[in-house]
């Protein structure tokens, strides 16, 4: 036997296998946003894997990320895509600057999708990301 | 508790000679409690010869995993079902499409059923399971959702200190790597954890897995990695494929039990589901199961 956090539900471990599986970076968060996973994809974005940070809460993965704003000012997290796809069942698209590990910055395009699998709300969400593509045109 | 394996077969029955000794009806468990009570796990063809054996009277509840058609099929054939003085109750998943009723008399009325469910002379009630534990006679049970095609629930039946689980239906593996994730990101991790007996999913042969994978259920090898995982005292494979003849199951019972010795296992607690078998359920002394393999 194994020691263990609680047992994820289904739907977010089925979320966080087709995340493992695709090559388009993506955060999985749970129903408190806290950030529990992200794939090779996104690490390769962030500068660093998600075995190396483990789990994080909202407060912690925004310090450490951002996003920020296109003036520099971090993004409430209120205001968040992340935010509004869990508090309200949502989808929710966003253009905003990331930070990386070795601080570098990038502007990115995300969109969340909430994960609802019963009348109780919203149990997570799945965040993509793309560079931003400044022509208007949709990016691949 | 004791068990009783009425139909041990995946996805459609399989009669025919050369499937008697592990018999071709599809899935049906019959748990006796340590009270006496009775619970029926699933109600795939094998619940019709179960009714057949069933006292005057009978107040019975069925648990199914899921609606799809082999865990359910026996249900027009189970002969308790047409007699005025039968209280049955069936438990299943939720679902926000329709009633729990109203799905299963899809498969019961018109034009597949020549009866209808409100026609049936029994006291037949539906009851979606409940999301935390809920007791049935001196039986304590839980359900959560588990990877399958379609919404499926696993059980875990607690009867005083022995513990059962059944997960019929199951691919954990689909889309990450069992040995190495951690326990709360597998399926059915915390349902099936340190059971005495787990009742497992084993449709396929690790061969014949690559060509299933996305169909809702497991190959040997990921099915005996789960029951290590969650350090199952003892392991019952079920769901066997309408394709997997006795010989067959046979050579694939000791593949499963030379692969759980080599995981670390003692090789008599991994058996093959067997129409007709009764097992009693008993708890096993830690450290029997395999821990963290």
């Amino acid at each position: 036997m194994e020691r263990m956090a609680a047992q994820k539900p289904l739907e977010l471990i089925l979320a966080r296998n087709l995340l493992t599986s695709i090559s388009t970076p993506a955060f999985l968060v749970d129903q408190d946003a806290a950030l529990v996973f992200y794939n090779e994809a996104a690490g390769a974005l962030l500068g660093r894997s998600f075995e190396d940070v483990g789990r994080m809460s909202p407060e912690d993965w925004t310090s450490t990320y951002g996003p920020f704003k296109a003036n520099g000012q971090p993004v409430e997290l209120d205001e968040l895509p992340t935010t509004r796809a869990v508090r309200d069942g949502r989808p929710a698209h966003a253009v905003f600057t990331i930070r990386s590990a070795n601080g570098g910055k990038q502007e990115i395009e995300s969109s969340a999708f909430p994960i609802v699998a019963s009348e109780e709300g919203s149990s997570g969400a799945m965040i993509f990301f793309w560079p931003h593509d400044r022509s208007g045109r949709a990016s691949p | 508790m004791r068990l009783k394996v009425w139909g041990a077969r995946g996805s459609v029955p399989a009669p025919g000679p050369e499937m008697n000794r592990y018999g071709g009806n599809t899935s049906c468990v019959e748990i006796t409690l340590a009270s006496g009570e009775h619970i029926i796990l699933d109600a795939g063809t094998g619940i019709r010869t179960l009714g057949l054996d069933l006292t005057s009277s009978p107040h019975v509840n069925i648990l199914l995993t899921h609606l799809h058609l082999d865990h359910i099929q026996g249900l027009m054939f189970f002969p308790p079902c047409f007699r005025a003085d039968a209280d049955i109750t069936i438990w299943g998943p939720a679902s926000p499409e329709a009633s729990l009723e109203d799905r299963v008399a899809r498969y019961i009325s018109a034009p597949l059923s020549p009866v209808e469910v409100r026609e049936l002379p029994c006291d037949v009630s539906f009851r979606d399971t409940p999301p935390s534990e809920w007791q049935l006679g001196s039986a304590t049970i839980r359900c959560e959702a588990i990877n399958h095609r379609g919404p499926t629930l696993g059980f875990r039946i607690t009867d005083g200190d022995t513990t059962l689980c059944y997960i019929p239906d199951h691919e954990p593996a689909l889309g990450t790597v069992l040995a190495d994730n951690e326990p709360e990101w597998i399926s059915g991790y915390d349902l099936a954890r340190d059971a005495d007996l787990l009742i497992h999913d084993c449709q396929y042969a690790d061969d014949e897995y690559p060509l299933h994978v996305g169909w809702g259920h497991s190959g040997m090898t990921d099915s005996l990695t789960f029951a290590s995982r969650v350090g199952a005292q003892r392991l019952l494979l079920f769901h066997h494929d309408p394709l997997h003849a006795d010989g067959f199951l046979d050579d694939l019972h000791a593949a499963a039990r030379r692969r759980w010795a080599e995981l670390g296992g003692d090789s008599a607690s991994v058996e093959m589901a067997r129409e007709g078998a009764v097992l009693d359920v008993e708890p096993v002394a830690a450290p029997a199961g395999i821990s963290g393999a």
